[in-house]
């Protein structure tokens, strides 16, 4: 290295310390906010919705890296305002310090426009309701033009090209097309949603990607958003604790994705995302999702803005809950109960589609917008889609479980059928077979008005579950105890590993004790607990200690003994139900109303109503 | 071969062997019945290889004797559903023609020597017994046979000979029946291995026991335990392993002791057993001097409460059990008056239900 004795006259006498350079101090700024395309759709949608609009339109193109445009009939710029729209820190919508307590605005520290402005070729065009002519600026790289006069709507119009032309490290962080666009689709997504007086209409290349007029309801924006399969099975969600109110929907489990993106909260309005409230949806599907899935579910969650605080970083949006625990207790059981109520059966016509899609696939990766058409947004699904979307629903639930059911509804007198309310199957299905076993795991039944296809693993699986889990509930489990312990030859490390674990396995009823170096007898079982067998039970215990090194207590414990016997197929290995037995078995799941996936979000049964079978026969 | 028989012989003993005969198995040969024809008599041969069964049928007349193996299950629909008196079977040339007046049937016959063998019934060393004091000490034990689980041992009838008595014990681990009964052994000897009957086994020798009044004659052997009644011989494999030792579990000393009338207590015990649910299966009973008192209770459907008078010895307690288990004995008790006893709510309870015959059963616990 070259000391620096040449220069160094120089170096001294100037500051190694200079200021940046505008433009690049905007670019930095950028970083923060201006991530991707879906980041500047999501400022730009905000100012629309700032600004007063009542339609947003949005084009995009390329994902949006190639365009992203939003026109609204907002409240619209004069020139004066037009010529400081890009520079830093200016907003009209915060003028003093105090003025930060109560912000009702999305946006408020001016640096969005700012940002786009440095990293793409920007053009504003806008003209305030009241005047008769609009004015438009341009801003390439930083550089701002004037405003001059052109002609148009009262409204905005901010487009966005080429984002990051001239920052080409950050282009290259861009991810597919497809994969940007589903990101801007989810930020378009979320604030159709949040918004119920707004029509959106958006397109990608040309493309119609989502269509909602202004006015439309929740149900029917969703409808729209996400598909009629989706909406229609939505169950309605209405909880209030003291001023703490939730309402919205939630999906069956077998609407769950991998990913949160058919998860909507607004709180008090704006969408959040937050891990507290992911989490609360996760353990109100608890039981119900297989490992990694999250339930799709679209709740607005009103409460007194003094008890939450949402960190209103650009980016993000997280909350802080004051009263978490209480919170979190109000709302995973308001969700718990909605889904109770909801359809969780996989309606045959799901597997009949997806069979139709297994040919040549479309390849378009955009949700289903739903009929092109703009139909009456109160319109009804057509009489078909009534019946195989509403009805399937019920037939489990018969008699029996208006008898043991939920408080609230009186058990009908002796010997009274009950009133048939969807004048559909329900009534009618009394479990009663004959029914067709195949290859000794899946059990066919006609219902009245279509057939089922119960997966008689998972669904014993789920109701020797529950009704452990509700005996422990209310006191010890009844064990019923051997008289002559049944003995499982075990290797001495594992006799070893099990004795440290007796206490835990004993508060789920497995009353096991260490018999010999390389025995374990089985002293007592849970009355309920039929299969698998102490032999079994103990291997799955084994299992399980492997796997995780420790053994839960309770009912985390059964759960787990079970759903591991399930998957090794040991639940009912071997054994043919007999007719009384299936029948039985079917008797009892309709007393649960869980009982239509099995513990671990495996679905118990599979349904199909007779439109299925005649759209699979091309009747219809 | 060809033979007369009469239809209504014919029809018991091909309905016999078809209980053994296997629906389904992975040696299609078994599905048959093996006919075997000599001078004087006609056999009928079945077997799933682990039970088999020689039926003698009477009333025939053998015009050609020989041996032919044809598919059992038709045969007996086809002999049941005649309406002649008589029935020809006449075997030729990979055939069998049944013939009844002027019906007909024929069927393809399977070759003979693809039959497995089955043995005769030794009458040396066989003992000699009543049919029914057979069939009595396997109804009130064979019902506490394991059936789904458990040690392979318990999936049958334990049989010793003790004291001039022929005993019969079953468990599941969870209840045990003992019972014996008095018999002749006149010098028999009493058989030197574990003698572990399958169930199916046992019932196979009650269905040929036909009039409990009849003399049988049991051959204990190595591997197997045969019966022999007036036109049948039976033969069933004997279960390998260990039987648990049965007399360890049976409480010696206990300090609570009941007394009750066993039809009354089975009716009180099914009475409150009507609101347990189908799979929680406890039903509690409560003592104290003179009285018992039962609940049932489930959550789903609530509970129920009885009450009997009892002669009881012993301090106020508590037991809990599957009424299922007890009912099981008590339908089978031998006399009146049954006795409970017990020393507490986790340890067995001893219903002594006759003469002979003792019932363990282990309570159901409700706090570990
Ligand atoms: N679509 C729009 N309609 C009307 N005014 C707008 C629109 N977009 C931006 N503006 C104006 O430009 C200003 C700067 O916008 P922005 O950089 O997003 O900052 P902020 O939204 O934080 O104020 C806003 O305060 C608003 O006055
Ligand atoms: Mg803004």
């Amino acid at each position: 290295m070259a000391r620096g004795g040449e220069e160094s006259g120089l170096g001294q006498a100037e500051a190694i310390i200079r200021p940046l350079p505008e433009l690049v101090r905007n670019q930095i700024a950028a970083g923060e906010v201006i991530e991707r395309p879906a980041s500047v759709v999501k400022e730009l949608f905000e100012n629309a919705l700032d600004a007063g609009a009542r339609e947003v339109r949005v084009d995009l193109e390329e994902g949006g890296v190639r365009l992203v445009r939003v026109a609204d009939d907002g409240r619209g710029m004069g020139p004066a305002d037009l010529r400081l729209a890009f520079a830093p820190h200016a907003t009209s919508k915060l003028r003093a310090v105090d003025d930060l307590d109560h912000i009702a605005t999305l946006g408020f520290r001016g640096e969005a426009l700012a940002s786009i402005g440095s990293v793409a070729r920007c053009r504003i065009y806008s003209r305030p309701a009241a005047e008769l002519l609009g004015w438009a600026v341009e801003n390439e790289g930083g550089r701002v033009s004037e405003p001059r006069e052109t002609g148009g709507p009262a409204g905005t119009h901010v487009e966005v090209r080429d984002l990051f032309y001239n920052t080409p490290a950050r282009r290259r962080f861009l991810k597919r097309t497809a994969t940007e666009l589903g990101r801007c689709l989810d930020v378009i997504q979320r604030l159709t949603l949040a918004h119920d007086e707004l029509g959106v209409a958006a397109t990608h290349d040309g493309r119609r990607v989502l269509d909602v007029e202004a006015g439309m309801g929740f149900r029917e924006r969703i409808r729209r958003v996400f598909g009629a399969e989706l909406a229609d099975a939505l169950e309605p969600v209405e909880a209030r604790d003291g001023d703490t109110v939730l309402t919205g929907f939630v999906a069956p489990p077998r609407f769950a994705r991998a990913d949160t993106s058919r998860q909507l909260w607004l709180l008090n309005g704006r969408p959040v995302r937050d891990k507290v409230l992911i989490r609360v949806l996760r353990e109100g599907f608890r039981g119900h999702l297989e490992h990694g899935r999250h339930p799709a579910a679209f709740l607005r969650l009103a409460m007194d803005p003094a008890r939450v605080d949402v960190n209103v970083h650009p980016a993000k949006a997280e909350i802080r809950l004051r009263d978490e625990r209480r919170t979190f207790g109000f709302l995973v059981n308001a969700l718990r109960e909605a889904l109770r109520r909801s359809d969780m059966a996989t309606p045959g016509q799901v597997l009949l589609d997806r069979a139709a899609r297994r040919d040549p696939a479309p390849g378009a990766t955009l949700p289903d917008p739903g009929p092109l058409r703009r139909p009456d947004p109160r319109e009804r699904p057509g009489d078909d889609e009534l019946r195989v979307y509403e009805v399937p629903g019920r037939p489990l639930e018969l008699r029996e479980r208006e008898d043991a059911g939920p408080a609230g509804a009186a058990p009908a007198p002796p010997g009274t059928e009950p009133a048939d309310p969807a004048g559909g199957w329900a009534a009618s299905d009394d479990v009663r077979g004959p029914f067709v076993v195949v290859d000794r795991t899946y059990i066919v039944r006609a219902l009245p008005d279509g057939l089922e296809i119960v997966d008689q693993h998972a669904l014993h699986e789920r109701v020797t579950f529950e009704e452990l889990k509700a005996e422990l509930e209310r006191g010890p489990l009844e064990v019923q105890r051997r008289l002559v312990p049944e003995l499982v030859e075990v290797t001495r490390a594992e006799a070893r590993r099990l004795e440290e674990h007796l206490p835990a396995l004993e508060s789920a009823g497995l009353c096991f004790s260490v018999f010999g170096p390389t025995t374990i007898a089985v002293q007592g079982l849970p009355v309920r607990l039929r299969r698998p067998g102490p032999e079994e039970l103990v291997r799955v215990v084994l299992d399980l200690i492997e796997r995780t090194g420790r053994v839960p207590e309770g009912v985390a414990l059964l759960e787990e003994v079970l759903h591991s016997a399930a998957c090794r197929g040991s639940v009912m290995a071997g054994d043919t139900l007999s007719q009384d037995e299936i029948e039985s078995l079917l008797r009892r799941a309709a007393r649960i109303p869980e009982a239509q996936t099995c513990p671990h979000g495996r679905p118990t049964r599979v349904r199909f109503a007779k439109l299925d079978l005649e759209k699979a026969f091309h009747r219809k | 071969m060809k033979v007369l028989c009469n239809r209504e012989r014919l029809r018991e003993g091909l309905a016999v062997v078809n209980s053994v005969v296997p629906a389904k198995s992975p040696k299609p040969v078994l599905s048959n019945v093996c006919m075997v024809a000599t001078d004087d008599a006609l056999e009928l041969v079945g077997t799933d290889l682990e039970v088999a069964v020689r039926y003698r049928v009477e009333d025939v007349k053998v015009e050609d004797p020989g041996t032919t193996v044809i598919p059992a299950r038709v045969t007996l629909d086809f002999v049941r559903d005649l309406s002649g008196e008589t029935v020809e079977f006449a075997a030729a040339g990979g055939n069998c023609t049944i013939t009844s007046g002027g019906d007909a049937c024929e069927l393809v016959t399977v070759d003979a020597d693809e039959f497995p063998v089955v043995s005769r019934f030794g009458e040396d060393g066989s003992l000699s017994l009543q049919g029914g004091t057979f069939t009595k000490l396997v109804e009130r034990t064979a019902f506490a046979a394991a059936r789904e689980q458990g040690r392979y041992a318990m999936h049958g009838v334990l049989i010793e000979i003790d004291d001039d008595k022929l005993k019969m014990v079953a468990t599941d681990g969870r209840r045990l029946a003992v019972a014996s009964a008095p018999i002749d052994l006149s010098g028999a000897p009493a058989p030197e291995h574990a003698t572990i009957v399958p169930t199916k086994g046992m019932q196979l020798f009650c269905r040929v026991i036909t009039d409990p009044l009849d003399q049988v004659r049991l051959a204990f052997e190595e591997n197997q335990l045969g019966l022999r009644t007036r036109n049948a011989e039976v033969f069933a494999r004997l279960l390998d392993g260990e039987f648990p030792r049965y007399s360890a579990v049976i409480p010696k000393e206990v300090g609570n002791a009941l007394e009750a009338d066993g039809d009354h207590l089975q009716r009180k015990i099914r009475l409150v057993a009507n609101v347990t649910g189908d799979e929680a299966r406890a039903v509690r009973l409560s003592v104290k001097k003179g009285k018992l008192e039962l609940f049932g209770q489930s959550a789903g459907r609530g509970e129920a409460t009885a009450h009997m008078d009892v002669e009881y010895k012993g301090r106020s307690a508590d037991i809990a059990f599957n009424p299922d288990y007890v009912v099981d004995g008590l339908k089978n008790a031998e006399r009146e008056l049954v006795r409970l006893e017990f020393n507490d709510k986790s340890s067995p309870g001893k219903f002594t239900l006759g003469e002979d015959y003792v019932y363990v059963v282990m309570p159901i616990t409700m706090d570990v």
